[in-house]
């Protein structure tokens, strides 16, 4: 809008007063020769935000808005909700807190985008694009005119990665992270369930565990610049000032973004199809056991339901962390997924309301009383026979699932549905149990049942062929019950055979075949050349 | 020069050229060199590797035996290997190192591992010849977009630009190149409209019924069970339906297949 301004209209009115006397004339002339010196310096900015306002409206305007102020047609359907760019309140820089951001960490969001909300990197678009549409974003705040960012001065890394993480737990404690991030950082801080941002919508403190879904990218160096610029329009505070006041050194901040670092793995967890089930003598005990530790963990992505209605688009759990092992008469599942509340929690009812205000905009009913945590494992009735499986949410009439239910209060039970919020319980006496356990922020279920089963009508498990396998998951203090909650694709789960001494025979014998038949071949060969 | 043109004349590295040259081809280039250029293809699976690699001995063998002069020029080098007395050592690390390759390569076939199967499915499955929409009948054959003869086109393209926000970026992204925000759980992975072996094959009709009744309308072949494409006839009316059909081709600037051309055979 100020793009449009700058542009054409200053010239006319200079134009106007050469009416008058010669004097006045010679004035205008020389003010127009002025303003025509200064004009490619002002137009270049102009020019760059028109351009900008194609690219805005095209690409930006459904999130961001018509006027910029981050109500577009798509932005109910987001939380965190798209930047205002009026209010200009923004939370990736490299500036001070309460500072606007610098051109490079702008064009660094326009590249990177925002991980873990609906903002995406822009590789679409080229670099003058990039420049342009940004001019047009700066052009809808008055502040972009008035104040020139500055780069906070930080100092650097100084090394030692992992050796500072220990050390960083005090300034943890003494900065009092844990107060919204919880003492694991799961985001399950006292505070947690409070936090909103400046315009009033329920914020989540960060999982501090899952740091490639953290907005400003993961790394030491990353999270140091987020905790001492701040993110503005968040909860997120700026420490800069306890640096300053010297309530923590430079040393202590650097060990601290070690340790938060630390929090998480260094980089995305990938995506294999089969969770290995590996056979062992003895199954683990509780949720806690140590004998779960030298398992191998696998992981699943987590999305909302958004295939019917009423849709979660903006669910609590992104994934779960599965482990499996069997002693070849049962079989024992741990699976671990990251929930700031242990629900229901009459603590947490605030904030339930304020997620449905949010974002159920959809008309179905919301339920005002405080939910309980839950989850679904999903198996077919019977392994497939060729390729057909029930379709993945819950089967159909014509395939039903069959379900491992989990309830935070009333523990696990079998069941099976005919389609998205049919589930009824079964009990098919196939003796499923369960242990759960809540710890800072994160659900730890233990399922264990007998492989095989004599009733014809109940899964069996055995050894070989992957059986299919999915997963629900709901949070009941943001609200999530039915269909709204969050869902998985179908996935594997493979029992191994005991490895037996046999799958060493049959290379051995490849060998000794293959290094006969070389000699023969050499000893001939040599024969018949020489003779 | 002449060194390594001797090399390139002889029969023996000319076929193990050949030999390396059609692995490299069949493991990258039919699967990641094409689609870098923009054709449509996949990585070609193990078990379909090994046939053409038979295949390529078989008549690389044949080539060599049929004339007697290229034939004992081709055993050149394997008679040294094994005869010559200069060259014991590489004689040794052969017989040697080869039953050693052979012996791990059979282990990691044996060795107990659960894969999951392969999903294959059909991307482009016929269509029916009629559907029905919320239990009305709509005949899908010779069927055109209506938004196109009547009204403003950029009305309707607005309308579409919106439910497309509101419904499908999330899973098809604001890029329509199928990379939206819960993309990454999904499998299969939502369809990239800016990729010309989507939507650029297909008529508008077939598009109508992909979005009205989504996957769960698939036939078995397209693996209905997997497919998280929502049944839109569910949310949406018949002319939001239309309207988003015209943005996703306006916006990834493709065109519709006409009834024409998908008459002229190859089919979907
Ligand atoms: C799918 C919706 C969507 C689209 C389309 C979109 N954005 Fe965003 N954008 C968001 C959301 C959501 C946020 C805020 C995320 C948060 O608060 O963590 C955001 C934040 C931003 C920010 C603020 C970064 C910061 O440091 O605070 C900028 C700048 C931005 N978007 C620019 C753009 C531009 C330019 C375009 C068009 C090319 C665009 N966005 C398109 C959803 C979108
Ligand atoms: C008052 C509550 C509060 C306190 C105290 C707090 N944080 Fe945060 N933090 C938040 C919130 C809320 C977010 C999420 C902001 C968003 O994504 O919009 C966040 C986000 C983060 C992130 C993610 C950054 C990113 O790029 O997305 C990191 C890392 C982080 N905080 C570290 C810390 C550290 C270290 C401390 C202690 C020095 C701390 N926080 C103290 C509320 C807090
Ligand atoms: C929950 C995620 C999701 C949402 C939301 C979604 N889709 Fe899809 N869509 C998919 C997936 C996954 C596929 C690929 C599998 C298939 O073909 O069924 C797909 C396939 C398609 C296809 C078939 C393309 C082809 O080449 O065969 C069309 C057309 C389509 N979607 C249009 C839409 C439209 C229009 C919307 C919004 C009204 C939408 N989708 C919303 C997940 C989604």
């Amino acid at each position: 809008m100020v793009g449009r301004l700058v542009s054409a209209a200053p010239l006319r009115s200079v134009a106007l007063p050469s009416v008058g006397s010669s004097r006045v004339r010679w004035v205008g002339v020389g003010i127009a020769v002025l303003l025509a010196l200064l004009l490619p310096v002002r137009l270049a900015p102009a020019q760059d935000a028109a351009s900008g306002e194609a690219i805005y409206r095209a690409w930006c305007l459904e999130c961001h808005g018509a006027e910029g102020r981050g109500d577009g047609p798509a932005a109910e359907r987001m939380l965190p909700r798209p930047r205002d760019f009026v209010g200009a309140r923004y939370q990736i820089r490299t500036t001070a807190s309460g500072e606007l951001p610098t051109d490079d960490d702008l064009m660094r969001v326009m590249r990177d985008g925002l991980p873990g909300t609906a903002m995406p990197g822009w590789p679409n678009l080229g670099d003058q694009e990039k420049r342009d549409v940004l001019a047009f974003v700066k052009s809808l705040s008055p502040f972009f005119e008035r104040e020139t960012p500055e780069v906070l001065q930080r100092s650097a890394d100084p090394g030692g990665g992992a050796d500072r993480a220990g050390a960083g737990r005090e300034a943890y404690g003494t900065l009092e992270c844990a107060r919204c991030h919880g003492e694991h950082g799961r985001g399950d801080g006292r505070s947690a369930p409070t936090l909103e941002d400046w315009r009033g919508f329920p914020v989540r403190a960060a999982d501090l565990s899952e740091p490639w879904l953290f907005n400003g990218g993961m790394g030491a160096d990353a999270i140091h610049t987020r905790f001492l610029t701040g993110m503005d329009g968040t909860p997120m505070p700026s420490n800069q000032d306890a640096l300053e006041a010297g309530v923590v050194t430079e040393e202590d901040l650097w060990n601290l973004a070690h340790y938060v670092a630390g929090l998480g793995p260094a980089k995305a967890p990938e995506l294999e199809e089969v969770v290995r089930v590996e056979r062992r003598e003895q199954l683990p005990g509780g949720p806690a056991d140590a004998a779960w530790d030298d398992l191998p963990s696998f992981y699943f992505p987590l999305v909302g339901q958004i295939v019917q209605a009423p849709r979660q688009f903006a669910p609590t759990v992104d994934g779960v962390w599965v482990k499996g092992v069997h002693d070849g008469a049962e079989l024992a599942l741990r699976i671990e997924w990251n929930d700031p509340s242990n629900s229901p929690d009459p603590g947490w009812q605030e904030w339930q309301d304020k997620i449905a205000a949010a974002l159920y905009s959809d008309g179905a009913p919301i339920p005002a009383e405080p939910l309980p945590d839950l989850l679904g494992v999903q198996f077919p009735m019977t392994p497939p026979d060729g390729r057909a499986r029930p379709y993945f949410l819950m089967g159909d009439r014509r395939k039903p699932v069959y379900l491992w239910l989990w309830h935070s209060r009333r523990g696990a039970v079998e069941g099976r549905a005919t389609g998205l919020g049919t589930t009824e319980v079964v009990d098919s006496g196939a003796g499923l149990t369960a242990s759960a356990e809540w710890e800072a922020g994160r659900w730890r279920v233990v399922f264990r049942r007998p492989l095989a089963d004599d009733d014809d009508g109940v899964l069996s498990f055995s050894e070989g062929d992957p059986i299919p396998i999915a997963f629900f998951a709901w949070d009941g203090s943001s609200g999530e019950t039915g269909t709204r909650g969050s869902i998985s694709a179908w996935y594997f789960v493979g029992l191994q055979p005991p490895t037996s001494n046999a799958v060493f025979v049959a290379p051995l014998v490849a060998f000794l075949v293959t290094g006969g038949l070389g000699m023969f071949a050499v000893r001939r060969a040599q024969k018949s050349y020489r003779g | 020069m002449s060194r390594a043109g001797s090399y390139l004349r002889h029969p023996f590295w000319q076929a193990l050229g050949v030999l390396v040259g059609s692995y490299l081809l069949f493991k990258f280039g039919i699967g990641y060199v094409l689609p870098a250029i923009g054709v449509h293809s996949a990585p070609v699976p193990s078990s379909v590797l090994l046939q053409y690699m038979l295949t390529v001995v078989v008549a690389l063998l044949l080539y060599v035996s049929t004339n007697e002069g290229r034939w004992s020029k081709f055993k050149e080098p394997l008679r040294q290997v094994m005869v010559d007395s200069d060259k014991r050592a590489l004689r040794v690390v052969l017989l040697v190192a080869l039953p050693l390759l052979v012996g791990f390569l059979t282990y990691g076939r044996v060795r107990a591992d659960v894969g999951a199967p392969a999903s294959l499915r059909s991307i482009h499955p016929a269509p029916p010849n009629q559907i029905t929409f919320r239990g009305e009948t709509i005949s899908l054959t010779g069927l055109e977009n209506p938004l196109r003869e009547h009204g403003s086109f950029e009305e309707h393209l607005a309308v579409g630009a919106t439910v497309y926000v509101q419904n499908c970026m999330p899973c098809h992204g604001d890029r329509l190149d199928g990379e939206g925000p819960a993309a990454h759980a999904l499998n299969p992975v939502p369809a990239n409209f800016t990729d010309n072996g989507t939507i650029s094959q297909l008529t508008e009709s077939y598009v109508f019924w992909r979005i009205a009744t989504g996957g769960r309308g698939l036939p078995v072949e397209g693996a209905p069970w997997n497919s998280a494409m929502p049944a839109w006839e569910d949310l949406l009316t018949v002319d939001e339906i239309w309207a988003v059909t015209l943005f996703i081709y306006e916006r990834s600037g493709s065109t519709p297949r006409t009834w024409e051309e998908s008459s002229e055979g190859e089919g979907h």
